[in-house]
């Protein structure tokens, strides 16, 4: 299945259990685009090199440059808002990182349904969030809150 | 109990602005595979609920501010890492919005794990529009540790 976030996902379409899931590359070049996005805000903490060159980051005791974890929230977030279509809102993403996502790594996005609850009318669905890479790990882990609309009558 | 600033702890400072162009729009979903018409197509976005072409609610992520604010200057561990992040999206942001953040020192405190002591130094950034409206509050901890060389 590819979301692409022009399909509307309504309440009633989420069922406890529901499982979902895309794919990204953490190519260097797209971590570069993203650090790109950061120098023209502001900055990004990558003074010793760790999101961007391999003899820093290989100071710094890793294999390879690691994507920030800003970015991996992003990457994840992508999953969510596209499955929610365009009147889905994330409303909270609250996540653990427990190791780093390496460039180059092929990681699956994976999300499942665990709560659904309709609050005054709003639609609340709990997923339950990861990325893991193809080395059978899984660099974050969390839950996000989105709210769907109900189907018009 | 770890030595730090304690004078810091919810004092709340102004951490710097950015403004939302469509050229970090385009570039932020390059960056992650990003398809969604809803952030890149005007055309697309007018016909939904928000009027117009929004960015993707983590796009502040690029503009965090880390090192500027308030230092409790933890006296701990030879390396730091981001532990977590909790995220409360408020308001879409647009292009041509003009995003200021204010920070604040919420929490150190520190945890013995089976990897040895850690600190944890807990932060909450608040995303301000120009309208004076919050769009985000982001909870952040970075863990120091001492790592063997």
């Amino acid at each position: 299945m590819s979301l692409t976030g022009t399909e509307q996902r309504y309440f009633g379409d989420a069922e406890l259990g529901d499982e979902f899931e895309e794919s990204y590359v953490a190519r260097p070049e797209l971590v570069e685009t993203y650090l790109s996005v950061s120098r023209g805000n502001a900055q990004l903490d990558d003074e010793d090199g760790r999101f961007s060159d391999a003899a820093g980051a290989q100071a710094l005791g890793l294999e390879r440059p690691i994507v920030p974890g800003v970015m991996s929230l992003s990457i994840i977030t992508r999953l969510v808002t596209d499955w929610a279509g365009p009147a889905g809102r994330l409303r909270t993403l609250d996540a653990n990182f427990r190791r780093p996502v390496l460039h180059g790594d092929r990681l699956r996005l994976m999300a499942l349904v665990t709560d659904a609850s309709d609050e005054s009318g709003i639609g609340r669905v709990t997923l339950d969030v990861y990325l893991e890479n193809e080395r059978g790990e899984r660099p974050l882990q969390g839950t996000a809150v989105v709210e769907l609309p109900h189907r018009p009558r | 109990m770890v030595d730090y600033d304690e004078s810091v702890i919810g004092v709340e400072h102004r951490l710097g602005s950015f403004t939302v162009t469509d050229a970090a729009i385009d570039a932020y979903c390059e960056a992650l595979g990003e398809t969604n018409p809803l952030y890149l197509d005007e055309d697309f976005a007018s016909g939904t609920g928000y009027g117009g072409r929004i960015a993707p609610p983590l796009i502040f992520t690029t503009a965090n501010f880390r090192g500027t604010g308030a230092d409790p200057q933890v006296d701990f561990g030879n390396a730091r890492f981001l532990g977590g992040e909790r995220i409360e999206v408020l308001e879409p942001m647009r292009p041509g919005d003009t995003i200021t953040a204010y920070g604040q020192v919420t929490e150190v405190y520190e945890k013995t794990g089976r990897s040895g002591k850690m600190v944890f130094v807990v932060r909450r950034t608040r995303y301000e529009n120009q309208n004076g409206r919050d769009v985000a509050l982001v909870d952040s901890s970075m863990v120091h540790r001492e790592i063997e060389a």
